[in-house]
């Protein structure tokens, strides 16, 4: 099967019922909204997040957060590589040029600062209400000539037809500047309006870049349509970091009891004991009641 | 080997569909049925002596409803019955291939015990509209459950609602019971809207074992990579261990087959 194939989310059956079901406004060549301007009032961005899909919060990082990120962030993809770790090639990339970065709440506690960064929860609980929980977070580098990753929306795992509220949300965070050279996601502004998952169909949809200084917030829900941008630059990596959080009664996409350090749950702030599900309630519990 | 006639699944299985329950009778023998209550007897003790406390004041009104939690961990005869193969078939008829063990806990219901609130499993936790059975239980009965014994109230018909606003105006008035002989299994889809009964006998117990299994997307009920004891854990079956959701693959199963066959390590320490 080859990347163009795998594109295609869902049988052509699926594919054909929705292009049926698109209104005509839609049936001409889909297309992204604009990019809502960058602000770092949180009113507007939840706006921008309710309306369009996306929010960019511009350089919200301090200076030492975004030097001590994309420190970690280099020296953790340094280390993959050096113990023959390094993962190319992962299912949302076509090709070996992208990079993942796993895990990174084990490698350097700045990465939890910023899965509960106050502006990022603000989000969450807007977006998704409280508790949330962390699904995934990974770190995605994009290395010179990577092609561009594979059309998706986030909540790929949710059964369609979607309910009328996103199940989860992105806030991710530019390590580096996102330019259109060196690989900024690519999102369709709007597309959650849409509710349904991008088929084969859908692989012309006019998208844009997120162009963004590093420290950046880019928040998206789980609905929005998106994939990594091509690198086009001869020598420019871009890194960013993507924490994936859902609503409480999903699965995770990782599972923390497994994989999480020990010492990085006994560190962990009560915000980030509930993002983990080690606080829970109604779900995840044990004997009926909270982990901890 | 099962006991009951192969007609049996199609047919509880149909009236799962138009009811939202089916009742299976003679799942267990009477044998099978009396070790089980003696096991879960057993696991009751066991779980007070590890300072469990078997009543819910969240769930129940009266301590006459004695719960026990992590019947997985307390005694290998739950590990067998969660995986009994009648009800993995049935469970993979009504949820599919794809599905995840949520919990697995008894309820006795003693003289005198009082009935919870109304609630759908799906409908507790899962967004509007409810178009599909996202959850299901297998609900072991070991020993004959009446009307009068705090056999579960349940509305037929209800699993059709897909929002909250389809409930009638009053639907304890069009509750039912459900009646089964000791031995019996009770298939419930999570749609259906159900109370525990009360049990208004003067001395008569109600056992039921809840085997409550969703789809594998969903986060299970009981955090079992902490519930279980590292011993109990190491005895469990690889099929077991993943369905409990003690393995690394997490929540990525959907995105790695539409995503293609690249290896998908998510989970690296």
């Amino acid at each position: 099967m080859n990347a163009k194939q795998r594109l295609g989310f869902a049988t052509q059956a699926d594919a054909a019922r929705a292009e049926a079901a698109r209104t005509d406004e839609q049936r001409e060549p889909l297309a992204s909204l604009p990019l809502p301007a960058p602000t770092r009032d949180t009113a507007d961005a939840l706006r921008n997040l309710r309306e369009l899909g996306v929010c960019v919060i511009p350089e919200l990082l301090t200076r030492e957060q975004l030097r001590r990120a994309h420190d970690a962030m280099y020296l953790a993809a340094e280390d993959d590589a050096k113990r023959g770790r390094a993962q190319h090639g992962f299912g949302l990339d076509v090709d070996e040029r992208n990079l993942r970065v796993w895990n990174l709440l084990n490698r350097d506690p700045v990465f939890s600062d910023l899965v509960e960064h106050p502006v990022a929860m603000e989000l969450v609980r807007a977006t998704l209400g409280w508790p949330a929980l962390l699904s995934n977070i990974s770190g995605n580098i994009t290395g010179p000539g990577t092609s561009r990753g594979v059309l998706h929306a986030d909540q790929i795992f949710v059964p369609e037809p979607w309910s009328a509220a996103p199940q989860g949300m992105n806030v991710a965070w530019c390590i580096d500047d996102f330019t259109l050279e060196n690989g900024a996601t690519q999102v369709v502004v709007g597309s959650h309006h849409w509710n349904r998952m991008p088929t084969e169909a859908d692989a012309d949809v006019r998208m844009v870049s997120v162009e963004a200084p590093a420290g950046s917030a880019i928040a998206f829900e789980s609905r929005i349509w998106h994939r990594t941008g091509a690198n086009t630059s001869r020598d420019k990596r871009r890194a960013a970091v993507f924490p994936f959080y859902t609503t409480p009664i999903y699965r995770t996409q990782e599972n923390w009891f497994l994989s999480l350090s020990p010492g990085v749950a006994n560190a962990a702030s009560e915000t980030l004991l509930t993002l983990l599900a080690y606080k829970s309630d109604g779900f995840g519990l044990v004997y009926g009641r909270s982990p901890r | 080997m099962l006991r009951v006639p192969d007609s049996e699944v199609p047919r509880a299985l149909e009236e799962t569909s138009a009811t939202g329950v089916a009742v299976i009778a003679g799942v267990l023998p009477q044998s099978d049925s009396l070790a089980t209550r003696a096991a879960l007897v057993e696991a009751a003790a066991e779980s007070e002596r590890r300072g469990v406390s078997t009543f819910m004041p969240v769930l129940d009104p009266n301590a006459a409803n004695v719960r026990v939690f992590n019947l997985l961990d307390l005694h290998p005869i739950f590990r067998e019955l969660i995986l009994h193969p009648l009800a993995v078939a049935l469970v993979r008829a009504v949820l599919g291939e794809h599905f995840a063990i949520s919990n697995f806990t008894a309820n006795i219901a003693r003289p005198g015990s009082r009935s919870m609130s109304l609630h759908s499993d799906q409908a507790l936790v899962a967004p509007e509209p409810w178009l599909a059975p996202w959850s299901m239980n297998i609900i072991w009965c070991l020993d004959d459950v009446t009307a009068e014994n705090g056999g579960t109230l349940y509305l037929p018909g209800s699993h059709r609602f897909t929002r909250r606003d389809e409930l009638p105006a009053n639907p304890l008035a069009h509750m039912q019971p459900f009646i089964a002989p000791r031995g019996s299994i009770v298939v419930m889809d999570g749609r259906v809207w159900h109370t525990s009964g009360a049990n208004v006998t003067a001395d008569v117990e109600r056992a039921l074992l809840f085997g409550y299994y969703s789809a594998d997307f969903l986060r299970p009920q009981t955090n079992f990579n902490v519930m279980l004891s590292e011993a109990t854990k190491a005895q469990l079956s690889p099929e077991l261990f993943a369905l409990l959701g003690l393995g690394r693959d997490g929540n990525t199963r959907v995105a790695g087959e539409i995503l293609g066959e690249r290896p998908r390590p998510w989970v690296r320490a």
